[in-house]
């Protein structure tokens, strides 16, 4: 059923369904949210030259070093593409280190998760320049010396130094991507392809040696040696700083421990913890952290949630506490229910850009379906907007799944926010699939008529917002 | 904005990439003269080594910037190998002497080095042949081969390491050398 349950200030209520909108345009680059909006827009379009121009330095090295000359006959043509595309392969590979990283300016730009798609999609094209470095090169020093592609790979695996390394870095780099792939990953529990996935630090290791050794491009007293080598120590003090001493700083700062769980329906339960200087965590409501629960057997899985209610600070005279709401959804997370009080939590974040950081417009419209109504909430707390700016959203199979929906009734009357209930079962119909079946052909501008000027955040399962 | 991005990018790239290309094409020039001399200090040294009367060879390469180098050696010799000269030599043994090693076939080109022993001590080793077969590997063993030869003759054989960015250069370096040792039976 659809069901407004709060009207704000000078809106109609019910539109109905089928009536053609009048989109409000408004001027989205004026308002408080405008600037911050550019500063983003402008940092992720810096990533992207970013991006392009390390590439075109790792070429540019190969150019700078006069390569273009060595180039006058096929055997050298295909040396020097090898050549090259190992610099590429080996550019990508640092670019994708990179933005595993968690480096706040990239989530802070485009978010963590954009960042995790980019760097997921750039596995295979790296993949398959360094299989063409290894291809190319076998071919071309072959052909120099008069050797077939396969005698030449044994010739360099067994006589020069080194390189029997770089054949178990290409062979590690296949079995990260190979085990990455989608359809293989679900055949492995996660914990297997995590294992396998820290194995790029050894593959990008072992591939150093013959970088320096073999690779006559930086040798000793080069500037191309120089820069490379910042590259791997650049690159590798990111990781150490952002993915292991920031959590392990962030852990021991805040000293979180588990204060109870609470049951919401049966396999959705809040977990509430306390800890000290939550109030540094303010303003991160609807982002996420990645938990570890310090309890035995559990101390070893990441639960990445969003926090469900801005951290509990100061006036209550409670103790401060941070919220996450869990929905049983597999071995891992059942076992969340069963916490004891006193359990030591270790995090690393915030992450994300499900935030105020992300606004540019006044009007915001938060979208959430199932367990993902549970981080709105905490956006809806923290978010500015004027008393009818805001359009709340909630679609679940039945009330019973609507999460939290008393504190979220609450808070939009209290801030002035439309609040929908869209409960029942999915609609066949594919064109309004995201709708229950009892909304009929609805579309979302029926419910906001003027979501073309709005900011619109959306949780729910991957497959629903589409 | 994407669009902003793309082409800031695509300039930033060609830019970075013009840079490289112009440092690329300078680094050429550079080389090419810095061949030159060093082809020629190479040419001096062995016609001293050959003008010493072991009658060894090297082995007569062609190589367009190597080419001072070639002449220089050959003048002096006929074509026949290392190995050949090893067996003529291997007679003389202790007293001393000069003994070129083997030619080594590297990718980039052929190796050959001679080693002087006077009084069973190694006090000289000259390259012959280096390798030469691009541009880039001609740089690399004129930085290389000072140092190996500094090494040799500290270390008083041919075990000593590889210097890094010139393992070929250096292997087949040491390659020679050691057919040379071998030869002196030193």
């Amino acid at each position: 059923m659809k069901s407004q349950l709060l009207a704000s200030p000078g809106q109609r209520v019910g539109t109905s369904p089928g009536q053609p909108p009048v989109p409000a345009r408004r001027n989205p680059t004026r308002g408080r949210f405008a600037a911050q909006h550019r500063r983003r827009m402008f940092r992720t379009d810096m990533l992207t030259v970013a991006l392009w121009a390390s590439l075109a330095a790792a070429l540019a090295l190969w150019l700078a070093d006069g390569g273009m000359s060595s180039v006058g006959n096929l055997t050298q043509a295909v040396t020097a593409v090898g050549i090259l595309a190992g610099l590429a392969g080996m550019d990508l590979v640092f670019l994708m280190l990179l933005l595993a990283a968690r480096l706040p300016f990239v989530d802070g730009a485009v978010g963590h998760d954009r960042a995790l798609e980019f760097h997921r999609k750039l596995g295979k094209p790296a993949l398959y320049l360094l299989l063409a470095h290894g291809l190319l090169l076998a071919t071309g020093y072959g052909m120099a010396e008069g050797l077939n592609p396969v005698s030449e790979a044994v010739a360099l695996w067994t006589l020069v130094p080194d390189m029997w390394l770089a054949f178990v870095s290409m062979a590690l780099f296949i079995a990260v991507v190979v085990t990455s792939l989608v359809a293989v990953r679900h055949r492995f529990p996660y914990e297997f392809w995590y294992f396998v996935h820290l194995l790029t630090y050894l593959a990008v290791a072992v591939a150093l040696p013959h970088q320096f050794s073999v690779g006559g491009l930086f040798a000793e007293g080069t500037w191309q040696r120089w820069y490379w080598l910042l590259l791997y120590i650049g690159t590798g003090s990111a990781l150490a700083w952002f993915r292991i001493a920031r959590p392990v700083i962030a852990t021991y700062r805040h000293q979180l421990t588990v204060r109870r769980v609470v049951p919401l329906v049966p396999g959705v339960f809040s977990i509430e913890m306390s800890g000290l200087r939550l109030n540094e965590l303010s303003g991160n409501g609807g982002r996420f952290f990645v938990w570890r629960f310090l309890a035995p057997g559990m101390w070893w899985q990441a639960h990445p949630f969003s926090l469900s209610a801005e951290p509990q600070v100061g006036k209550s005279s409670r103790q401060p506490t941070l919220r996450i709401t869990v929905r049983n959804l597999g071995a891992g997370s059942a076992r969340l229910a069963s916490l004891k009080p006193g359990t030591k939590v270790a995090i690393e974040g915030p992450y994300g850009v499900f935030s105020t950081a992300a606004r540019s417009r006044e009007h915001v419209v938060m979208i959430g379906a199932g367990i993902g109504i549970t981080p709105l909430r905490a956006l809806l707390e923290s978010t500015p907007f004027a008393p009818g700016q805001a359009t709340v959203l909630l679609r679940c199979s039945s009330t019973e799944e609507l999460f939290l929906g008393d504190e979220i009734l609450e808070l939009c009357r209290k801030r002035g926010a439309t609040l929908f209930h869209l409960t029942g079962p999915r609609s066949a119909n594919t064109q309004s699939a995201w709708l229950p079946a009892s909304a009929g052909t609805s579309r979302l501008r029926d419910f906001v008529p003027d979501i073309t000027d709005a900011d619109v955040y959306i949780c729910g399962p991957s497959a629903w917002p589409a | 904005m994407r669009l902003r991005a793309g082409i800031s990018a695509a300039l930033a790239s060609a830019a970075i990439l013009l840079v490289g290309w112009q440092a690329g094409a300078q680094v050429t020039e550079s080389n090419a003269s810095a061949v030159t001399t060093s082809a020629a200090g190479n040419t001096a040294g062995t016609a001293g080594g050959t003008a010493s009367g072991t009658g060894s060879t090297a082995k007569g390469t062609t190589g367009s910037s190597a080419s001072g180098s070639s002449s220089g050696t050959g003048a002096g010799s006929s074509s026949s190998t290392g190995s050949s000269s090893s067996s003529t030599l291997g007679a003389s043994a202790k007293a001393g002497g000069t003994y070129a090693g083997t030619a080594v076939e590297t990718r980039f080109g052929t190796v050959q080095v001679q080693v002087t022993i006077k009084a069973g001590v190694i006090t000289d080793v000259t390259a012959l042949h280096l390798t030469d077969q691009e541009q880039r590997s001609v740089q690399i063993s004129a930085r290389a081969a000072p140092l190996l030869r500094s090494e040799v003759l500290s270390a008083q054989s041919a075990n000593v390491q590889t210097i890094g960015g010139a393992t070929f250069t250096s292997e087949a370096y040491l390659t020679s050398l050691q057919a040379a040792l071998d030869a002196a039976h030193f």
